[in-house]
């Protein structure tokens, strides 16, 4: 029996989401139009790609707010030594490898010291900005320039009238449901996140599937970095700093992934970007200040989550029916 | 004299579901009352009902005869009505006269004070628990007598329990056996809930059987034997299967040794514990809670933290072991099958079918590296019906089953990976009595097909069933070795606590 169970988080925030967009398509001239729609996706396409690698970790029972951070530093650093002459597959190797091994770190310190994902990648997240700054890259803002040039048609061309950075959010997206639903690693990442202790009495390699869960994360950010470079033409390591990996937490949290581990898939993450889309998009086309935005991206953070919470009544009384 | 609580023909349902129907219940002044049932027969939430914490869909609660509505636990604590938990509900990072005192109306007390109240207090109670002492340092028996105290304290008329013996060592159990009568001879009216029939036949002054969230009967103690209990509750009678006489079966001839330790030490929990396995052959592992018995069947199952490993051999098959993590010895064979299911034995997220699929998945009896959902459906046909997992279908999520079944996901997600050696610590802790004499033929079975079974339980009728050998444990260590059909409770126990 669980009718009211239907109607979960997920499907509160995709209802809201398209009452959203019906009343932004009435009562806004231009919203409902071929063009901003596909501006609205491109605009959100990102944090969405963003939004997959925090989902992954969250379904782990982790997270990571070192995402942002590395994803500035680690491009920032590929954009800087193809820049400077480097051939551009040298330097996509080398930053790509900077990238997983910071996301193995992360990892080896949240399995094996066993430090909390929260303060590991919180105290990584600092340390990776620090030491891309003093060590790797001289400017606040790394350019695409010389040989990185060609990745522009990443984030600014388009294919079939539809500009690429959806595709690569589509991909993403695609991969990792085949991930989470197919593959063997990746229905051990929902074991360890929805009980870590019966996965490791059940003999799963509880360990290495959190370090490789901190890894995915690190790949598919260092993704996310290339689209954004290519989409603005530079990379702003200042981004480390901004509350931006918040904005990702919100996407994966309004879409329903509880933090508590192995609740949730792919479709939240893409649920909680569509609302936040539209909602960015409508504001935008309002006219409403920044500071105002965050009032109201926080206050639908809050909404979801209690409506959740009064619909699905997570207490002692219908967690265990087994118990009655 | 109208009765001190009395409910009647409440119903409670859960998302239209009953779990209590049409109940009526009366508890008199100073009755000690026993509410027994199979899990799942609402026992818990008629209490639930009467102390508050739950509101009856429909029906009445008179307290004195007056009719009431509680709303909050808090409401009927001020009506005199207390619960003690299972898990209990005292905060750990506070220390015992704290806890004792924490929902007082006064809303500050010196330290010191309440110390020496609590000392007093608690000595008045007989209980030999140090007030300045925190929870978190307690065991769970201490940790109940807290509870009770608290109860005491609040000058509670009603006192409920629920299961209060299931994590008592026998001392324990005696002590709370005493506390109950005291409580009855200063009038208060206690209830209880339990699986241990003998303690309801010994202190109860009247029985209630529930079955199915329906009232089956309600009488005087002396009206009752164990069987007529038994067939009650189930509503047929499998107390012969049960708990058969042990001298009726012949003992298992061990087959070769398949596990030995020696000299095996944990910090103060395990101590030079030296012991063996043989394959085919049940062996039984006595002992109270806090003997160290959990805690070398997780050494040798590499569960415990490597950390609290502090020495010893332990030879598999003439090799030697120490597994650091489960996995290495999931694969050697060695599957514990754990205590506390619910911390540790499934993943409440998922369906039955994923969950034994998982076991199979880790135990190397999958090759690939894609999910297959055939390959999962298959494993997980084969072994609901194996182990008769009563469900829908294995699409239902383990949570959502009762004790029973979701030990038998658990040991089907173990018995998947094709082991060698079966550790079963407390294998039918919180199961109905039904699935008990299943899960007992499961592990009668193991054994018969030549795999070495070890089997740690705490009730002795189930020691004495299931064993062809029993170990005892006491203080961390193996003390003595019967063989399993020629002894009986009182030498077991006589080992167990001296």
């Amino acid at each position: 029996m669980r009718l009211s169970g239907k109607l979960g988080q997920e499907q509160i925030v995709f209802a809201l989401a398209v009452l959203l967009c019906l009343v932004f398509s009435v009562t806004l001239p231009g919203f409902l139009t071929g063009n901003n729609i596909l501006n609205l996706l491109r605009s959100v396409s990102i944090l969405g790609i963003l939004g997959i690698a925090m989902g992954i970790v969250v379904i782990g029972r982790g997270i990571d707010l070192s995402l942002v951070s590395l994803m500035a530093i680690s491009v920032g650093w590929m954009l800087n030594m193809a820049g400077s002459g480097m051939p551009l597959p040298m330097a996509l190797m080398l930053a790509l490898g900077f990238s997983l091994l910071v996301g193995a770190i992360n990892g080896w310190l949240v399995a094996y010291a066993e430090i909390p994902a929260i303060f590991a990648t919180l105290a990584m997240g600092t340390l990776i900005y620090g030491f891309g700054r003093y060590f790797l890259i001289d400017l606040e803002v790394a350019y695409l320039q010389g040989s990185a040039e060609v990745l522009s048609w990443i984030g600014q061309g388009s294919l079939l009238g539809v500009p690429v950075p959806i595709y690569a959010f589509a991909l993403i997206c695609a991969l990792g449901h085949l991930f989470l639903r197919y593959a063997v690693a990746g229905r051990y990442l929902r074991a360890v996140g929805d009980n870590l202790a019966a996965a490791r009495i059940t003999g799963l390699p509880a360990r290495p599937v959190i370090v490789q869960q901190y890894v995915i994360s690190a790949l598919i950010g260092f993704c996310a970095g290339i689209v954004t470079a290519a989409a603005v033409s530079s990379m702003n390591t200042r981004l480390a700093l901004s509350t931006y990996v918040y904005d990702v937490i919100l996407v994966v949290v309004l879409g329903g992934i509880g933090l508590s581990g192995g609740r949730g898939g792919i479709r939240n993450v893409i649920v909680g970007t569509l609302l936040i889309g539209v909602l960015l998009n409508g504001m935008t086309i309002l006219n409403i200040q920044y500071t105002l935005q965050s009032v109201i991206k926080g206050s639908l953070l809050l909404l979801a989550i209690v409506a959740d919470s009064l619909l699905n009544p997570r207490d002692e009384q219908t967690a265990q029916q087994g118990d009655i | 004299m109208s009765p001190i609580v009395e409910l009647r023909e409440a119903t409670k349902e859960y998302r239209g579901v009953a779990a209590v129907r049409e109940m009526t219940f009366t508890l008199e002044r100073g009755e000690v009352h026993a509410l027994l049932g199979e899990n799942g027969a609402g026992k818990s939430t008629l209490t639930k009902m009467i102390a508050g914490v739950v509101r009856p869909t429909r029906g009445a609660l008179f307290i004195n005869g007056a009719p009431v509505v509680l709303s909050s636990p808090s409401e009927a604590l001020a009506q005199g009505i207390a619960m003690v938990y299972q898990e209990t509900s005292l905060v750990p990072s506070l220390t015992v006269a704290q806890n004792i005192y924490l929902a007082d109306s006064r809303r500050f007390h010196r330290l010191r004070g309440i110390y020496i109240a609590g000392q007093q207090f608690l000595q008045s109670l007989n209980f030999h628990v140090n007030p300045t002492a925190l929870i978190s340092e307690l065991g769970a028996g201490q940790k109940q007598m807290v509870e009770i105290a608290r109860a005491v304290h609040h000058q509670a008329q009603v006192i409920i329990f629920d299961e209060p013996t299931a994590t008592l060592t026998p001392e324990e159990k005696h002590q709370f056996f005493a506390l109950v009568a005291r409580l009855k001879a200063r009038g208060v009216s206690v209830v209880f809930i339990s699986h241990a029939l003998e303690e309801a036949l010994a202190i109860a002054d009247r029985i209630t059987i529930m079955r199915d969230g329906e009232h089956v009967v309600t009488d005087h103690v002396s009206a009752f034997t164990r069987e007529s209990i038994v067939r009650a509750m189930v509503g047929r009678s499998l107390s012969d299967a049960l708990y058969a006489e042990s001298g009726s079966k012949k003992a298992r001839k061990a087959g070769e040794k398949v596990l030995s330790v020696q000299n095996l030490s944990m910090g103060s929990m395990v101590r030079n514990t030296s012991f063996s396995l043989f394959a085919g052959q049940i062996t039984g592992v006595f002992g109270l809670i806090g003997s160290g018995r959990t805690e070398a069947a997780k050494v040798i199952a590499g569960v415990a933290k490597r950390d609290l490993f502090h020495g010893g051999q332990i030879r598999l098959g003439g090799r030697d072991v120490r597994y650091r993590v489960p996995r290495p010895a999931v694969r050697d064979g060695i599957i514990y099958v754990t205590e506390d299911r619910k911390a540790e034995g499934f993943f409440e997220t998922m369906s039955i079918a994923e969950n034994i699929h998982l076991g199979a998945m880790a135990g190397g009896q999958t090759r690939s590296q894609r999910v297959s959902m055939e390959e999962m459906r298959s494993i997980a046909a084969e072994w609901t019906e194996a182990l008769k997992v009563r469900a829908i279908n294995s699409d239902a999520r383990v949570i959502e089953l009762s004790g029973g079944n979701q030990q038998k996901v658990v040991i089907a997600k173990a018995l998947v990976q094709k082991p060698r050696l079966v550790i079963f610590d407390e294998p039918t802790r919180g199961v109905d009595v039904g699935a008990i004499a299943e899960i007992h033929h499961i592990i009668e079975g193991l054994a018969d097909a030549g795999i070495a079974v070890m089997v740690i339980s705490s009730y002795l009728p189930e020691i004495l069933q299931l064993s062809d050998r029993i170990l005892v444990c006491r203080q961390g260590r193996i003390v003595e070795e019967f063989e399993g059909h020629r002894t009986d409770a009182e030498t077991i126990m006589y080992a167990a606590v001296h």
